[in-house]
């Protein structure tokens, strides 16, 4: 009965964090910039942040009610590289956790010729967590897409598939002769 | 005097080496495949050229050195060395094609970053890369961790095949031939292969709950890149992009198979297991890993950088075994990496000097060479205070009993300062370009002991001249320097010798 209790005002706590999370001052823009943030991550440990970024690799649903995805916040967020051709250094990400409720209906993760769901996530920063055995991840309880995941053109290169044909029919030719003496 | 190699000189290698760029043509096709079936078109086109260049100068090479001599230590080394610079440049295609390269450098030192099982990356939006490209990146890890003269050596009979065998690093030969010792590598490769993909694949379906595809491709990636003590991932977090300590763990035993020598892998599976712990080489290994362990441990205790011991011994110890068995994986950021100052970075830097074992595919100066250079300090020190006529025992157990020649202990240390100049010669470079004492020596100890491990120095911002000294690291410490010296000697032959 005492267990039943607690587990509703949990869900209740869980419901207006997310729901202020959701439509609160932080999803008005508010959100940090990924990069700062990981600069001196320890002055932010247990923090609630809203993040925004591109949601990345796979998404990991386990059977723990938690879903595990990767939420890169770095040029290629704003500007994919297919599409721009513009190279802006290495990627800048953190996992992210979210219970499966949430991550529903989600557009594929990005890669490639993929772009991911651009998303602001609300949640707790889990420095080092004890629980977790020293990992460090944001706890999501809200999440917005900003923007839908889409896929992303990327054609054949007719120069480069030229060239290799060539090279590869001219090496077979250079060997067929060797083979022949 | 130095004499000047004739044109049978020349024809040797040049047939050898064609033979070998042939053989990584083959390899290239792979990948081709790999990009037709996942309809990667872009990539497709890089392969393609990259084949086409490899198959077409190993053709012409064949074609123009068609009568070859039998190969001698020279020949051989020199091939070695060569392969090793130019496997990386004509492998670097598909790379600079991809636009996810700055320049041709970058793609350069990305390709000898995986053939030489280094790791460090300067690759730009890893995580939007075809998986083709991902697939070769750490198909590099593979060819070079087995050795791509090891698999010429499966596959092509002749003459001077332990010439190619040393100068890729290996000492040891578990089998009677070199080829069958070949044979034996690739075979012990093969198995890991399946087995070690089949368990990293049910761990991420299961545990982790990915889509099977994915699980499937995580679990062969992340097996080349363990196995082959690598350290490229598909993702840009590095392993910390899995969050769960059974995929973690599965990955370290690929870690520790990846660097234990052949020769135990032989005991391990062919009887001799009651001889691997009186080996000189396990004895060694055993205690260099537990005393670095103590330090980083013990380090980060003393930074409180980690609340509780499960977090501290999780974190702390998998670093340390990617450090200790060179390959590079880590469940932390640079940027927290570098923050590891103290005892924790003693530990680590200390790891990554040292390595795994000998004839294994980590780097660093190895277990054998340091467990020999104690012995014989040892040996000297108890030769010093015994009584003047006492005998002192100088073998030692390496599968057998052998003895400790003043020119077998003379050659261990030769080696070993070569590598303490190496890492100290590439923190020189790094300083020189205002990088702080503690990052430039890691940094270079991780790339002359082709681990990967970074503190966030190398970036792609970084400058030219630093990432060229990297890459001669790599190149260097993954050859173990022979054969890079032979090569040098033979092209200062060429034009001064008569």
């Amino acid at each position: 009965m005492r267990a039943t209790g607690i587990l509703r005002i949990s869900v209740l706590l869980v419901a207006v964090v997310g729901w202020i999370a959701a439509f609160g001052p932080t999803a008005a823009g508010q959100t940090r910039d990924l990069a700062e943030f990981l600069a001196a991550p320890e002055d932010h440990a247990g923090e609630t942040v809203a993040l925004e970024g591109e949601l990345i690799g796979d998404y990991g649903f386990r059977r723990n009610g938690f879903m595990w995805t990767q939420l890169n916040d770095d040029a290629y967020t704003r500007r994919p590289l297919v599409e721009s051709g513009f190279l802006g250094g290495s990627n800048v990400g953190i996992g992210i956790r979210m219970p499966h409720a949430l991550a529903a209906g989600l557009d594929p993760p990005g890669g490639y010729r993929q772009r991911g769901p651009v998303v602001v996530v609300t949640g707790v920063f889990r420095y080092h967590d004890p629980d977790r055995q020293g990992e460090t991840y944001i706890d999501v309880v809200a999440l917005r897409v900003v923007e839908p995941g889409r896929r992303l053109a990327e054609g054949p290169n007719p120069i480069t598939l030229g060239v290799g044909v060539v090279l590869i029919t001219g090496a077979a030719v250079v060997l067929w002769g060797y083979r022949r003496r | 005097m130095l004499i000047r190699p004739t044109a049978d000189d020349f024809g040797t290698i040049g047939h050898y080496l064609g033979r070998v760029l042939l053989l990584v043509a083959v390899f290239g096709l792979v990948p081709t495949v790999w990009a037709v079936l996942a309809r990667e078109w872009h990539p497709l086109g890089g392969f393609l050229a990259m084949v086409g260049v490899f198959a077409l100068i190993g053709a012409a090479f064949l074609r123009s050195f068609p009568d070859h001599e039998t190969l001698d230590w020279r020949h051989g080394m020199v091939v070695v060395a060569v392969t090793w610079l130019v496997v990386p440049l004509i492998g670097s295609i598909p790379f600079l094609l991809s636009g996810h390269f700055g320049s041709p450098l970058d793609a350069y030192f990305d390709a000898m970053s995986g053939l030489t099982t280094t790791g460090l990356a300067v690759i730009q939006d890893l995580d939007h890369l075809a998986s083709s490209l991902n697939f070769w990146r750490h198909l590099l890890h593979f060819l070079g961790g087995q050795g791509i003269v090891i698999a010429a050596l499966v596959l092509f009979a002749g003459g001077g095949s332990l010439t190619l065998y040393y100068g890729e690093a290996r000492e040891d030969r578990v089998l009677p031939s070199v080829r069958s010792t070949a044979r034996f590598i690739w075979a012990v490769a093969v198995l890991h292969l399946v087995v070690g993909v089949a368990a990293l694949g049910i761990a991420a379906l299961v545990v982790l709950g990915f889509e099977w595809e994915r699980s499937l491709f995580h679990g062969l990636m992340i097996f080349f890149a363990g196995f082959d003590t690598g350290g490229f991932t598909p993702q840009s977090t590095s392993l910390g992009y899995y969050h769960s300590a059974w995929f973690e763990f599965v990955a370290s035993v690929l870690m520790v198979a990846g660097a234990m020598s052949f020769g135990v892998h032989f005991a391990l599976w062919w009887g001799g297991r009651k001889r691997l712990p009186v080996n000189l080489e396990t004895r060694t290994v055993i205690a260099s890993l537990l005393a670095t362990l103590t330090l980083t441990l013990a380090g980060l205790a003393a930074l409180g950088i980690y609340s509780d011991v499960a977090g501290l011994s999780r974190q702390g110890a998998f670093q340390l075994l990617s450090a200790h068995t060179g390959t590079g994986f880590s469940t932390i950021p640079p940027s927290e990496l570098a923050r590891w100052g103290g005892l924790a970075f003693g530990g680590m830097a200390i790891a990554m000097a040292l390595g795994g074992m000998a004839s294994s595919t980590a780097g660093g100066v190895k277990a054998l060479r340091v467990g020999l250079t104690l012995r014989s300090v040892g040996d000297e020190v108890r030769d010093i205070l015994l009584p003047h006529r006492s005998v002192v025992d100088r073998s030692y157990m390496q599968f057998s009993r052998r003895w400790l020649t003043p020119e077998l202990a003379k050659a261990a240390m030769t080696v070993a300062l070569l590598y303490v100049a190496l890492y100290l010669i590439g923190a020189g470079v790094g300083i020189a370009y205002g990088v702080p004492l503690e990052r430039a020596l890691f940094e270079s100890v991780s790339a002359g002991a082709s681990v990967g491990l970074s503190m966030g120095v190398t970036e792609p911002a970084m400058p030219a001249l630093l990432k060229l000294t990297y890459i001669a690291q790599m190149w260097l410490g993954r050859l173990e320097f022979i054969a890079v010296f032979v090569l040098i000697g033979f092209i200062v032959s060429a034009v001064r010798g008569r």
